[in-house]
C-alpha cells in the first residue's frame, strides 16, 4: 500500500505534470493537412475517362455526372471510405485529398491501369451483342450490325465465323458494357491497376 | 451446512468491458468460476464471400476491414501473399517503410489492448496515460500514411508514398519522447501493488494448456512459448528480430510483454531509420494466376491468409486465419475456469486481447 | 417555458450518458469512438460520459452494417433507453454497408430501417473531431423542451 502511494506521489509531483495540470489547454481540433479527406475538386477539367469509377473499391461512392458544359466527379459522402485511389488513377488531377497529388508529383508515382478482355469460349454463343454494345466499337464502326460482323480492322472485337475474336485489346477502356450486355455471362474484363513510379532522381531523399 | 448454488452468468454482448458484442456464459459455483463457454456470430459480414472474383484494389481495402484495430498487418499479409503468388519483387525501401507502419500499428494496438485491461481493472489513470500516448503514435502513422486507421498504406509492388524528409527527421525525436513516457507507465504497471493484486496468479495458462490451445501472439508468449512470425519474415531477419517471452503464464505476464514489445518495436522503427535505403517505393507488377499461404505476425498472433487467385489476378478462393480465434477459446477453456471471482473474468478476457470483428469477419 | 423546464435544459445538455453498440463494423470505428475518450479530444470536458449501458443512456451510438445477428436485439436495446433519446450512426456502415454492401454478405444496411436516427457521422472510419461534433449537435435540438413537447 505505502509503496502504491510512493508511485503516485512520485508521478503527480514531478514540474512537468504540475505545469501540464494547472496550464494544459485542450489542443485545438484541427484536421491536420496530410490527413486524406474526401476528395475535393482541384479545378482541373475532367476527360470522363471514368478511371476513378473504376478504381473504386466502395459500391457506389463515385459517379461522374454532368456538370455545366463538361464532366464532374461527384462524391458521395456515406459511400466513400477516403481511400484517396480515385485521386491517384485520375490521369488528368481533377481530384486532390491531403497531400496524396502533392506526393505524386515530387516521387513520380502513378497507378497505372490496362484492361484485359477473357472470353469463356464454352458459354460464348457467338451472338455478338458485346460488339454491338461496346462503345469504342460504335466510333471505329458505325455501321456494325446486329450481328457483331465488321469488316474494318480498328474494332476492339468482332464476330468471325460463329467465333468472337478479339483483335485490339489495348483499345478497350474498361468500361464492362460488355459485360452487362452478354447474356451467359461469357466476357470478363479485367481491370489490372499497377502501381508505377519514375526513378528517383538524385538528392530527393 | 452452506449450501453452493450454481449460477449461469452471462457476460455481453453489450458489456461495459467489452468493446465489441460477444457472450460469455459463466458458470459459477458462488464466486468461483467453474465453466466458460463463449458465443460468437454477432458481427459476421462474410467477408471472404464478397472478396471473391475481386482485384486486388478491391481485396486490398476489404481484408483492410477484417480488422479495424490491426488494418495495416492485413493489408500487409494479403498483399504479400500477392506478391509471393506474382513474383512481384519489392524494393528494399518500401519494404523498410512496410515495418515501420506495421511496427507503428502494432504500437497503437497494444497500448490499445493494455488501455482496455487498465480500464477492465479500473485503473483509469494509466488507463488514459496510455491512451493520450496511443494518440501520439496515431499521429506519427498518420503522418506516414495519410489516414489514421484504415492506412491502405501496401500496395502490389511497394507502398503508397514516401516517408517525407520533415517526417523522417522528427520521428526519432518523437519515438525517444514516446519511449521516456513509456518507460515510466510501464513502471507503473509494473510497480503498482494494486494492479499486481488483479493480475498477478490471475487468469493463469499455463505452458502446457497454451500448446494444448494452440495458442498465438503475446497470449503464448506470455506463456513462455517463442512463436512469432516475423522471425520468418526477410526485413524482420535482416533487423535482427528476436522474440521476447515471460513465463508468469498470468495476466501480469500478458500485459507486461506487450509493454516489452512496444519498447522493441520503437527500437526496429529506430533500426528502420537508420538503415533506410535511397531509391524507389513503387516496383510495379501486375497480379497473376497461383495460390499461396502466407503468415505474418498481427499484435494479436499468427494471422494467415490462403489465397487462390486466377490468370487477371482475381481472388477466386480465400481463406483467412485469424489469431483471436485460437486466443479467444483458450480464454474461455482454460484462463478463466478457477478464476476467484466474476470481477476477474473481463479482466482476464481482456487480457488475452480479443478481436471479435477479426474472429467473425 | 418556467425556471425548472429553463433548468432541465441546462443540466441535460451538460450531461450527455453514451451507450455504443457494434452491431458488426470492422473495429474501426470503435476504436475512433475509444479515442475521443482520450485526454488530447476529452469527450467528459463536454460533459459526455461514456458508461456502455443502455439503461442509464441518453445518446445510443450505433456503429456497423448491422448483422443478422442482430435482427430485433437491436430494437431492444433501443427501447431499453429511457426518453428523452437519440441515437446517432458512426462511419459509412450503419448508412450504406460500406465495402460489405455487396451480393453475398450478411448484411443488411442502412439502420435508419430498424430503429429511428437522429444523426449520421460518415467516414471511414470518422475522426474522433467528427464523431464529437455529432454529438454536440444532437444534444440542444433532441433534449430541449422535451417535457413541453411529449405532456
Amino acid at each position: 500500500m505505502s509503496s502504491s502511494l510512493v508511485w503516485y506521489i512520485r508521478e503527480f509531483a514531478r514540474a512537468e505534470w504540475i505545469k501540464k495540470f494547472l496550464f494544459a489547454k485542450t489542443a485545438p481540433l484541427v484536421t491536420p493537412t496530410h490527413f486524406r479527406g474526401f476528395p475535393e475538386p482541384t479545378g482541373k477539367t475532367c476527360t470522363h475517362a471514368l478511371f476513378c469509377m473504376m478504381a473504386c473499391p466502395a459500391p457506389g461512392a463515385i459517379e461522374v455526372v454532368h456538370a455545366g458544359d463538361g464532366w464532374m466527379p461527384k462524391i458521395h459522402k456515406g459511400h466513400c471510405i477516403r481511400c484517396g485511389l480515385c485521386v491517384e488513377v485520375c490521369p488528368n488531377g481533377v481530384l486532390k485529398s491531403g497531400r496524396i497529388r502533392e506526393t505524386m508529383g515530387r516521387e513520380g508515382t502513378s497507378l497505372l491501369f490496362s484492361f484485359r478482355i477473357a472470353i469463356d469460349k464454352d458459354l460464348c454463343t457467338g451472338c455478338g451483342n458485346c460488339c454491338t454494345a461496346c462503345p469504342v466499337n460504335k466510333q471505329a464502326d458505325a455501321q456494325m450490325g446486329a450481328g457483331g460482323h465488321s469488316s474494318n480492322d480498328d474494332v476492339i472485337m468482332r464476330v468471325q465465323e460463329g467465333d468472337i475474336v478479339v483483335i485490339h485489346e489495348d483499345k478497350c477502356t474498361g468500361c464492362k458494357t460488355c459485360e452487362v450486355s452478354c447474356p451467359n455471362g461469357a466476357i470478363r474484363i479485367a481491370r489490372i491497376l499497377e502501381g508505377y513510379q519514375q526513378p528517383v532522381q538524385e538528392g530527393l531523399q | 451446512m452452506k449450501r453452493i448454488v450454481d449460477v449461469n452468468i452471462p457476460l455481453g454482448p453489450i458489456h461495459p468491458c467489452f468493446k465489441e458484442p460477444i457472450r460469455l456464459k459463466c458458470e459459477a459455483k458462488g464466486e468461483r468460476i467453474t465453466g466458460a463457454e463463449v458465443e460468437l456470430g454477432y458481427m459476421k459480414k462474410g467477408i471472404e464471400r464478397i472478396m471473391k472474383g475481386r482485384p486486388w484494389q478491391e481485396v486490398m481495402f476489404l481484408a483492410e476491414r477484417v480488422c479495424g484495430i490491426c488494418s495495416v498487418i492485413h493489408n500487409m499479409v494479403f498483399i504479400e501473399a500477392m506478391e509471393q503468388i506474382s513474383d512481384i519483387s519489392v524494393p528494399p525501401r518500401a519494404a523498410y517503410l512496410r515495418v515501420i507502419a506495421n511496427e507503428l500499428d502494432r504500437m497503437q494496438s497494444h497500448m490499445l489492448a493494455n488501455f482496455s485491461y487498465c480500464y477492465t481493472i479500473e485503473h483509469e489513470t494509466l488507463g488514459m496515460y496510455l491512451l493520450d500516448l496511443r494518440e501520439q503514435v496515431m499521429d506519427e502513422l498518420e503522418r506516414l500514411t495519410g489516414a489514421r486507421v484504415t492506412c491502405a498504406y501496401i500496395i502490389p509492388g511497394g507502398v503508397r508514398c514516401d516517408i517525407p524528409k520533415k517526417e523522417a527527421e522528427a520521428l526519432p525525436a518523437n519515438l525517444d519522447r514516446i519511449e521516456e513516457d513509456l518507460r515510466r507507465y510501464a513502471g507503473m504497471f509494473e510497480g503498482g501493488p494494486m494492479i499486481a493484486l488483479r493480475s498477478r496468479g490471475v487468469g493463469l495458462l499455463t505452458l502446457e494448456a497454451a500448446q494444448r490451445a494452440h495458442v498465438v501472439g503475446p497470449t503464448a508468449r506470455g506463456s513462455g512459448i517463442a512463436v512469432d512470425c516475423r522471425t520468418n519474415h526477410p526485413t524482420y531477419r535482416k533487423l535482427g528480430f528476436v522474440p521476447i517471452t515471460r513465463t508468469d503464464c498470468d495476466n501480469y505476464a500478458r500485459v507486461m510483454l506487450r509493454f516489452d514489445e512496444l519498447f522493441q518495436s520503437i527500437d526496429l522503427i529506430r533500426k528502420c531509420l537508420r538503415e533506410l535505403p535511397k531509391g524507389v517505393v513503387r516496383g510495379g507488377g501486375v497480379c497473376k494466376a497461383g495460390e499461396t499461404r502466407y503468415s505474418g505476425e498481427a499484435p494479436r498472433g499468427e494471422l494467415t491468409y490462403f489465397i487462390k487467385s486466377d490468370e487477371f489476378g482475381r481472388i477466386v478462393e480465400i481463406q483467412i486465419q485469424t489469431p483471436s480465434i485460437m486466443n479467444i477459446e483458450a480464454c474461455c477453456h482454460e484462463m478463466i475456469i478457477g478464476s476467484d471471482s466474476i470481477a476477474d473474468v473481463t479482466s482476464t478476457f481482456v487480457s488475452a486481447d480479443p478481436c471479435v470483428a477479426c474472429t467473425e469477419r | 417555458m418556467n425556471i425548472l423546464q429553463r433548468i432541465k435544459n441546462t443540466v441535460r445538455s451538460r450531461s450527455i450518458h453514451v451507450a455504443y453498440v457494434d452491431v458488426g463494423s470492422c473495429n474501426g470505428c470503435d476504436i475512433e469512438v475509444l479515442a475521443c475518450l482520450a485526454p488530447r479530444y476529452d469527450i467528459e470536458q463536454y460533459g459526455i460520459y461514456v458508461h456502455n449501458n443502455p439503461r442509464e443512456a441518453d445518446v445510443l451510438l450505433v456503429i456497423g452494417a448491422y448483422t443478422p445477428g442482430w435482427e430485433e436485439k437491436l430494437a431492444m436495446v433501443w427501447e431499453k433507453i429511457p426518453a428523452p433519446k437519440a441515437a446517432i450512426t458512426i462511419g459509412n456502415c450503419p448508412i450504406s454497408g460500406c465495402l460489405f454492401d455487396r451480393k453475398g454478405s450478411f448484411v443488411d444496411p442502412p439502420v435508419k430501417k430498424h430503429i429511428p436516427i437522429a444523426a449520421e457521422v460518415p467516414g471511414c472510419p470518422p475522426r474522433p473531431t467528427e464523431i464529437l461534433q455529432a454529438i454536440m449537435s444532437v444534444r440542444d435540438s433532441v433534449f430541449a423542451n422535451w417535457e413541453e413537447e411529449h405532456p
